[in-house]
C-alpha cells in the first residue's frame, strides 16, 4: 500500500514537474493583450473578435492558445499586440474604418464580410499577394474570391469562414423539414398546437434581423442597390418582392404561427435557450449554431434537431445570407504585413474553421479536414449554393438600419408594410445623397 | 498745533508699500489648458463638422447650412424627439422620486436606530456602478418574454398573464425607463440623503408643535429646504438621462421600430450606420442645446427667489 502511493505521488510530482512550466510559458505568452514576450523587438498590433483566442468557452480558448503559442515561439523576435473587438459590429467597423483612415489602425484586423467593400474603397488594405499562391485564391468560392480581390488582382483580405442561415427543427415535432413559406407557416402552427411558440426569428434591432429576412427576399430575386450601389429595394418588382417578404413575416405573427416577442430577439443565443427549455421546435440561425446546440442538449434530444434550407416562396425559389469573417492587414510595413499573412494561414485557414466548426470558404478546405465529416454540412454545403452576401456598397448599413426598423413597426402593428417601405426608402434615399 | 496734538484716528496710518497682485494667469494656465484640449477642441471640432459634409468615409469637403437643414429635415427626428421628451421625462421623474423616497427612508431608519440602513444605502449604490450595457443586458433578461423570462415566469405564478415587456412599442419604452431609473436612483439618492441630513431638526421639532403632520412636514419644510439640491439633482439627472443610451442600446437597440429610439441614440446611428458624421454633429448639436435651455427652465423654476427665502 505504502509502496503503491509512493509510486502514485512520484508520478503525480513527476507530471507536475513536466506539467508546471509549460503552463507557465502559455501564460507568459498570452496575456489579454499580448502574444509573445513583452520585450520581443518587433511588433505586430492585431484586432480580433472574441471569439477565438479570447472566447469564454474554455475549450475553444485553449486550443487557440496553444496554436498562438506555437505560432509566436517559432518567431521570438516578434510580440503580438492584440486588441479585442467590441460586438457591436456596425460600431466597431466604423470606428475601425475612421482609424485607419487617419492611420493609426492596427497593423492586421479582423474585418466582418460585410463591411469589407467599405475599407476597399477607402483605399486603407494591404495587398497580401506575396504571401498567397494563384492556386489558393483560385479555389476560393466565387463569391469570396470577388470580395477579396480588387479589380487589379490584389489580394487585399482573407476570407477565412463563411456562415448561413438554415432552419432548425426538433423532428419531433416537424418530422418533415417545410420547403415553402406555406409549409413552415402550417408546420409552425403545429408546433403552436403542441404547446410550442412556434417558429422563431430575429425581428429585433440588429443586424441578424435584416441578414435573416433577406433570404427571403432574395428568394424573389429582390435587389437592394442596383450595380452602381443605389438603393432600389422599393423600386419595381424589387418593391413588390420586398413587400410580399415583409407579408410573410406579418402573416406568420398574425397567425400565431410565430410569436410577437419575435420583435425583442436581438440574438441567436435566444434560439439556443428555446431549444434548450424545450419551448420552440422551429427557429432560424446560423449554421454555427449546430455545433452549440450539440453542446448544449441533452444527446437524445439533440438527436431530434436537423437543419434544412430555409423556405422559400416554392420550393426551387431559395435563399440564403452568407457572411463570415475577413482578415486584411492595414500597415506600410512589410513585415508586419508578413507576420500577418502567415498568421492567417497557421492560425486560422484551416485550422481555426475546423476547431470551431466554421465554414472554409474553399473546396479544398473541407477535404482536408475531418471535422466537416459530418452530415450537416453535407446540407450547409447545398444551402451555400443559394447564398448570397450583402451588397459591398457603403449604403448597406444604413439600408440594413431601416430594414430593421420597417421589421419591427410591421410587426408590432406600428405601420402597415406600404407605409413602412416608403418611411424607409425615404430615409435611405436621404442618406444616399449624403453619402 | 503740533503734531502731538492731531487726534489718534486723523493721523493718516503709515502706507504699507504696495504688494504686486500675483497674476492669476499662470495658475489658471494648467486647468484652462486640460479644459481646452479635452473639452472646448472637441466642442469645436463638433461644431466644424456640424457646418461640413464629412462622413467616415471622407473629411470635410465644404461648409454650409445644407447639412443642418438636412439633419433637421429629417423625417425621423419628430418621433425621435417625442421619444426622447417622453423617456427623459419619465426617467427624471422617477429617479427624482424613488431617489428621494429612498433617501427620506434611509434618514428617518437612521434617525430611529433601524438595522440595515447601510445596507439599504450599499444596495441602492451598487445598481449606480453597474455599466450602462450591463444594465440593459440584466434587464434584457428580466424582461424576456420568453415562456421561461424572469418577471413573466414570476407573473405568471400569480396567475397573471406575461407582458409583452419589449415588443410591444408602448411597453417597451416604459421597460427602458425602469431600467433607467433602476441604475439612476443611486445618484439622486446620494443627493437628496446628504440634504436631508443637512436639514435642521428644530424645524421639524417646531412644526410638530404645531402640529403639522408627516405630509405637512414634508410638503412645507423638507421640499422647501431641499430645493436647490432637487435643482441641482434635476439638472445633472436630465443632462445624463438626455445622454443616455448605452442602456438602451443593449435593451432595445432602440426598437421595436424606433419606439425606444432616442435623440443620443439616433446620433449614434447616424454617425455608425449611416457613417454622416456632419449629420451626427449637428444632432449632437441639438442634445446640446436642448440640456441647455432646459438647465435654464429649471434654474427659473426651481432657483432661489429673494422675496420667498429671505
Amino acid at each position: 500500500m505504502t509502496h503503491r502511493f509512493l509510486r502514485i505521488l512520484g508520478a503525480v510530482g513527476a507530471a507536475c514537474a513536466v506539467g508546471i512550466p509549460s503552463s507557465l510559458a502559455a501564460q507568459d505568452l498570452i496575456t489579454r493583450d499580448r502574444v509573445g514576450l513583452p520585450d520581443a523587438p518587433n511588433t505586430m498590433t492585431f484586432r480580433l473578435t472574441a471569439y477565438d483566442l479570447y472566447s469564454s468557452d474554455d475549450a475553444t480558448r485553449t486550443a487557440f492558445e496553444e496554436l498562438f503559442a506555437e505560432f509566436i515561439e517559432a518567431r521570438p523576435d516578434w510580440k503580438i499586440e492584440t486588441q479585442i473587438a467590441t460586438d457591436n459590429i456596425g460600431q466597431e467597423q466604423a470606428r475601425l474604418l475612421e482609424q485607419a483612415r487617419a492611420g493609426r489602425g492596427p497593423d492586421c484586423a479582423m474585418i466582418d464580410s460585410s463591411q469589407l467593400a467599405l475599407f476597399k474603397s477607402a483605399d486603407v488594405l494591404t495587398p497580401m499577394n506575396a504571401h498567397w499562391s494563384e492556386a489558393e485564391i483560385d479555389d476560393l468560392f466565387p463569391f469570396v474570391r470577388e470580395a477579396v480581390t480588387n479589380e487589379d488582382g490584389d489580394l487585399l483580405a482573407w476570407w477565412w469562414f463563411t456562415d448561413l442561415r438554415v432552419l432548425y427543427r426538433d423532428t419531433r415535432l416537424v418530422p418533415d423539414a417545410p420547403q415553402t413559406w406555406e409549409e413552415l407557416q402550417a408546420a409552425s402552427l403545429a408546433t403552436v398546437d403542441a404547446g410550442k411558440e412556434g417558429v422563431l426569428f430575429n425581428g429585433g434591432r440588429w443586424e441578424g434581423t435584416t441578414f435573416d429576412w433577406l433570404a427571403h427576399f432574395w428568394a424573389q430575386g429582390g435587389q437592394l442597390v442596383d450595380d452602381e450601389g443605389r438603393p432600389v429595394f422599393a423600386e419595381g418588382e424589387n418593391r413588390e418582392k420586398f413587400l410580399t417578404a415583409i407579408n410573410f413575416y406579418k402573416d406568420l405573427v398574425d397567425s400565431g404561427a410565430a410569436p410577437p416577442r419575435v420583435t425583442s430577439i436581438v440574438n441567436y443565443d435566444d434560439f439556443n435557450a428555446a431549444a434548450a427549455a424545450g419551448t420552440t421546435g422551429l427557429f432560424i440561425g446560423g449554421n454555427w449554431q449546430y455545433g452549440q446546440l450539440r453542446g448544449t442538449l441533452p444527446v437524445e434530444d439533440f438527436a431530434a434537431w436537423e437543419v434544412s434550407a430555409i423556405p422559400g416562396p416554392s420550393v426551387d425559389a431559395r435563399a440564403t445570407g452568407t457572411g463570415g469573417w475577413t482578415i486584411a492587414a492595414m500597415s506600410d510595413d512589410e513585415d508586419a504585413v508578413r507576420i500577418c499573412a502567415e498568421m492567417i494561414r497557421e492560425i486560422y485557414s484551416g485550422q481555426s474553421n475546423a476547431i470551431q466548426g466554421l465554414l472554409p470558404t474553399s473546396a479544398a478546405q473541407y477535404e482536408r479536414f475531418d471535422a466537416f465529416d459530418g452530415p450537416e454540412y453535407d446540407v450547409f454545403a447545398q444551402a451555400l449554393v443559394d447564398g448570397q452576401a450583402r451588397p459591398g456598397v457603403p449604403i448597406y448599413p444604413e439600408i440594413s438600419n431601416n430594414i430593421q426598423i420597417l421589421i419591427g413597426d410591421v410587426l408590432s402593428g406600428a405601420a402597415t408594410p406600404e407605409e413602412a417601405l416608403d418611411a424607409a426608402n425615404a430615409a435611405v434615399q436621404a442618406a444616399y445623397e449624403r453619402l | 498745533m503740533t503734531m502731538s496734538d492731531t487726534p489718534v484716528a486723523a493721523q493718516k496710518a503709515p502706507r504699507r508699500p504696495k504688494r504686486a497682485r500675483p497674476a492669476a494667469w499662470p495658475w489658471l494656465a494648467p486647468a484652462l489648458l486640460m479644459l481646452g484640449a479635452f473639452y472646448l477642441v472637441p466642442i469645436l471640432d463638433v461644431l466644424r463638422l456640424a457646418f461640413g459634409d464629412a462622413t467616415l468615409l471622407r473629411s470635410v469637403e465644404s461648409y454650409g447650412l445644407e447639412g443642418i437643414q438636412q439633419t433637421l429635415s429629417s423625417p425621423a427626428l419628430p418621433g425621435v424627439l417625442w421619444v426622447t421628451v417622453v423617456f427623459t421625462a419619465a426617467s427624471v421623474i422617477g429617479i427624482l422620486a424613488t431617489g428621494m423616497l429612498v433617501a427620506l427612508t434611509v434618514v428617518r431608519g437612521e434617525m430611529r436606530g433601524l438595522w440595515g440602513m447601510s445596507a439599504l444605502r450599499t444596495v441602492v449604490l451598487t445598481a449606480w456602478v453597474v455599466p450602462g450595457i450591463a444594465n440593459g443586458l440584466i434587464w434584457q433578461m428580466l424582461f424576456s418574454e420568453a415562456p421561461f423570462g424572469a418577471l413573466n415566469s414570476t407573473l405568471a405564478v400569480f396567475g397573471i398573464a406575461p407582458v409583452r415587456w419589449l415588443s410591444d412599442p408602448s411597453n417597451a419604452m416604459v421597460s427602458a425607463a425602469i431600467a433607467n431609473v433602476w441604475q439612476g436612483t443611486a445618484f439622486a439618492m446620494i443627493v437628496f440623503y446628504a440634504a436631508r441630513k443637512g436639514l435642521s431638526q428644530d424645524l421639524y421639532a417646531a412644526a410638530a408643535i404645531d402640529g403639522a403632520g408627516p405630509f405637512a412636514r414634508f410638503l412645507f419644510i423638507t421640499l422647501p429646504q431641499m430645493r436647490a439640491a432637487i435643482l441641482v439633482a434635476t439638472v445633472l439627472v436630465t443632462i445624463q438621462t438626455l445622454n443616455t443610451f448605452d442602456v438602451i442600446l443593449a435593451l432595445t437597440g432602440g426598437g421595436p421600430g424606433r419606439a425606444t429610439e432616442v435623440l443620443s441614440l439616433f446620433t449614434f446611428n447616424t454617425v455608425f450606420y449611416n457613417f454622416d458624421l456632419s449629420g451626427g454633429s449637428a444632432l449632437a448639436l441639438i442634445l446640446v442645446l436642448i440640456a441647455l435651455l432646459l438647465t435654464v427652465v429649471y434654474i427659473r423654476l426651481l432657483g432661489d427667489r429673494p422675496d420667498q427665502d429671505k
